[in-house]
């Protein structure tokens, strides 16, 4: 397994695990009081966000020391070309996420009694999250689509 | 018509007999990593032109004594 797919596995797993609780976390709060649940929202993100750095920083760093050749650590034409096609993949679906939002927000701003019925729900920052979760999603997408054309080839 | 075709290739051979050259050393003198070279040879990836010519290079052959289009 090379330097390129060893590191996309780390981030694909890291990024499904914490990110996994992080939105676990935050369903777990509908029904919390409006102002705490806004707070301990804010909190998870930063955990969340500080975790994922961490982890990265620690696995890639000790993948780094087992590695010493530069063509592995810097990647050749082949991990380029899966990078991009992985990337395009993550991009369609981040671009999904971006228009649906944005059609949300447009529907919710001309229709009010819609608005109150989804504040009804109670996630806090309900707008962010979506997107938030459109953005983790795209990144899970990039991730396995790296790993998927390095274990069947193209 | 869209036909369907494959690119063969007999890098494996090749460096059979230039001494048992390993992947790892190939890869070198290439200037891509030791999976891609695999990759090549069980024919799940297609090199660039510039690294297929650069394998023809290193065992001093013409390019299409290592890599061959066919039609299936």
């Amino acid at each position: 397994m090379s330097f390129k797919e060893k590191s996309a596995w780390i981030s694909l797993i890291s990024t499904t695990c914490i990110f996994g609780y992080y939105f676990y976390s935050i369903f777990m709060l509908i029904g919390e009081p409006t102002e705490a649940a806004r707070e301990s929202a804010k909190d998870y993100l930063i955990q969340a966000v500080f975790l994922s750095i961490v982890v990265e920083i620690f696995f890639h760093a000790v993948l780094g020391l087992t590695s010493n050749k530069e063509t592995e650590i810097k990647g050749d034409e082949r991990d380029k070309m899966y990078e991009y096609k992985a990337n395009n993949l993550g991009y369609s679906v981040l671009g999904i996420g971006v228009i649906l939002s944005l059609v949300r927000i447009i529907t919710l701003e001309h229709n009010p009694t819609w608005a109150e019925h989804y504040s009804a729900a109670q996630i806090p920052m309900q707008t962010a999250q979506i997107l938030m979760l459109f953005f983790i999603l795209s990144e899970i997408v990039r991730f396995s689509g790296q790993v998927f054309y390095y274990r069947r080839g193209y | 018509m869209v036909t369907k075709f494959q690119i063969v290739n007999r890098v494996r051979e090749k460096r059979f007999f230039a001494d048992e050259m390993t992947q790892q050393a190939l890869a070198d003198l290439v200037g891509v990593t030791r999976q891609t070279i695999m990759a090549i040879e069980k024919g799940k990836y297609s090199p660039s032109l510039e690294v297929a010519f650069k394998i023809a290079v290193v065992f001093e052959c013409k390019f299409d004594d290592v890599f061959t289009y066919e039609i299936l």
